[in-house]
């Protein structure tokens, strides 16, 4: 989850595709999925449908932060950050 | 990529696709509007399997999802089976019939293999030939119209398939068949009954459910 609040962080209010997630995350389908339903039931991510940029192609969904995960997302990056300076004085 | 790999991903996406649909279908769609993107990198494959693997392990948490998995399980393991040990059965000179494999003549009453008698006895193997497959088709016909969820016609194949079922158990009990084969065999069939109408019971309160309280 850390890689996906990550790369989601990194755009703030962008709304992101989910391939463009998995080639940023290097996460397969079969885990960036399950990972987007839960952060969108658990009110992390924000998700809707954007018609597409050719016609005749299906809409996509797109994905965000909510207020919420982007504090989750911070709160993750600062344990880490203080870990690896731990570990960089030990 | 190859024109198999390309068929197979197609596939296993329509797989996955369908699969997630019982249970998250805007989460379907979402990752079936996504293999185009993933195809166009050359990377459609391992895209699909792990759409595939997710729609696997998102079926058992939700309520419809492992609803349509113990449907599938009660189909391919009982149903299905039951309908191709029939028309085997058939195919083989009724072999499922007679109990200890001796064929007809080892299921005659004492006495029965008098010349006028067995060719009495003959001339009824078209009759359990026909009551047989009409078990088989019987069979055929109630697993399709399950993985349909049509319980309205599930339940009119398997009043068909539990009548062929007791019209071969009187029709050979009357004949002094022995008939301890294929008691076993109405048995069956009378439980595949009773699993029909737990089944219809349970997807009947997972509707309701669906109409009254948001999807879980």
């Amino acid at each position: 989850m850390r890689l996906a609040l990550a790369a989601l962080s990194q755009q703030r209010s962008a709304w992101r595709h989910g391939y463009d997630l998995l080639k940023e995350t290097g996460l397969s389908s079969g885990t960036l999925y399950p990972l987007l339903m839960r952060m969108t039931e658990n009110g992390l991510v924000e998700a809707e449908w954007r018609e597409p940029a050719q016609p005749g192609r299906p809409p996509r969904h797109v994905y965000r932060l909510t207020a919420k995960g982007f504090a989750l997302a911070l709160e993750l990056a600062g344990q880490d950050a203080a870990a690896s300076g731990r570990e960089a004085l030990a | 990529m190859t024109g198999m790999a390309a068929m197979l991903s197609r596939a296993i996406m329509a797989l996955a696709v369908t699969s997630m649909r019982v249970s998250r279908p805007d989460w379907a769609e979402a990752m079936a509007a996504e293999y185009d993107a993933a195809a166009g990198d050359g990377h459609a494959l391992p895209f699909a399997v792990g759409c595939l693997v997710a729609a696997l392990r998102e079926l058992p948490s939700r309520a419809s999802g492992r609803f349509a998995l113990s449907n599938h399980a009660v189909v391919l393991s009982i149903v299905v089976p039951m309908g191709a040990l029939q028309l085997a059965s058939v195919a083989l000179g009724l072999s499922d019939l007679f109990p200890g494999g001796g064929g007809l003549s080892g299921a005659l009453p004492s006495g029965g293999s008098s010349k006028w008698l067995t060719g009495f006895y003959q001339s009824i193997v078209p009759v359990l030939a026909v009551l047989q497959l009409a078990l088989a088709i019987g069979h055929v016909r109630l697993a399709w119209a399950m993985l349909d969820r049509d319980w309205a016609a599930a339940s009119r194949w398997a009043a068909r398939t539990l009548a062929a079922a007791t019209t071969l158990i009187c029709f050979m009990g009357a004949l002094f068949i022995d008939i301890r084969q294929v008691l076993v065999l109405g048995a069956i069939v009378a439980i595949e009954v009773c699993i029909l109408m737990t089944v219809s019971d349970w997807h009947g309160d997972l509707c309701r459910a669906r109409q009254g309280d948001p999807p879980d």
